[in-house]
């Protein structure tokens, strides 16, 4: 008789600090925690890029744009680069614990809300830009 | 691959050999190297606020630069821990660096908002 395989937690292999769900199930192949590591790096180097993006326009558009359309501009950036990065870490988390109970990987819903939002910021520079300057 | 060994990882002092020819745990962490040079620039970037921020401007700064230096610091641990990982087949998730780095990017954003509106 082989014995069955307990996949619940068992209190030694507890880890501190790890949240339930990280523990749960069974350890996925390193390789794709790994995949998983890079991807979420990914996500918060463009989560930084949109951050840089914010920060420039606040330093160096001052003779492009109005005080109200840079800051407006400035913080959409910020406020996107934000939450990309806490997105970035719960899908983190939602994939690994998807490795872990063997689940297909949850679809990041929220990537078309961003394409949105930068396309919307682009045209309204552009609109910006030949308003005040003219074609 | 030997099995054994789990649990707190690394034991050979000499960067522990792993046989994956995907060379996961160099990309890893040279993922890892561009996030924190990518950390550096915001941080130099924001320095440019100083002339109508001010000093203050200096907090996100801060948190920017220690936490590209964490990065750096960090890397060879990294790559041991990873290496080993793939050895023994058995890597933990890096849940601490990954709630860091969130934590990080997110007071930025925090702080240059802050900075656009009060400043």
């Amino acid at each position: 008789m082989q014995p069955v395989e307990d996949q619940s937690v068992s209190p030694a292999r507890r880890r501190k600090g790890l949240p339930r769900s990280l523990q749960e199930g069974q350890d996925p192949d390193p390789r794709f925690t790994l995949a998983n590591e890079r991807t979420f790096l990914a996500w918060i180097r463009t989560s930084l890029a949109l951050l840089a993006g914010g920060i420039a326009v606040e330093a160096f558009t001052q003779d492009i744009f109005d005080e109200t359309a840079r800051k407006v501009l400035g913080t959409t950036l910020l406020v996107l680069g934000g939450i990309l990065a806490a997105s970035a870490a719960g899908r983190w988390l939602r994939v690994e614990a998807a490795m872990r109970q063997k689940r297909s990987l949850p679809i990041p819903l929220w990537v078309p809300l961003i394409a949105l939002v930068c396309a919307v910021a682009a045209a309204t520079v552009l609109i910006a830009i030949w308003v005040t300057n003219g074609f | 691959m030997d099995s054994k060994r789990p649990r707190g990882l690394p034991r050979r002092r000499l960067g522990p050999q792993h046989a994956d020819p995907g060379l996961q745990p160099e990309r890893t962490v040279m993922s890892w190297g561009r996030t924190g040079l990518a950390t550096s620039v915001v941080a130099l970037l924001l320095i440019r606020w100083y002339p109508s921020v001010g000093p203050v401007v200096f907090v996100p700064v801060a948190v920017a630069i220690v936490g590209a230096g964490l990065i750096q610091v960090s890397q060879r641990r990294r790559y041991r821990v990873q290496a080993a990982g793939i050895h023994y087949e058995k890597v933990v998730a890096d849940f601490r660096a990954v709630v860091w780095m969130t934590v990080m990017a997110v007071s930025i954003a925090g702080l240059g908002v802050i900075g656009v509106w009060v400043f």
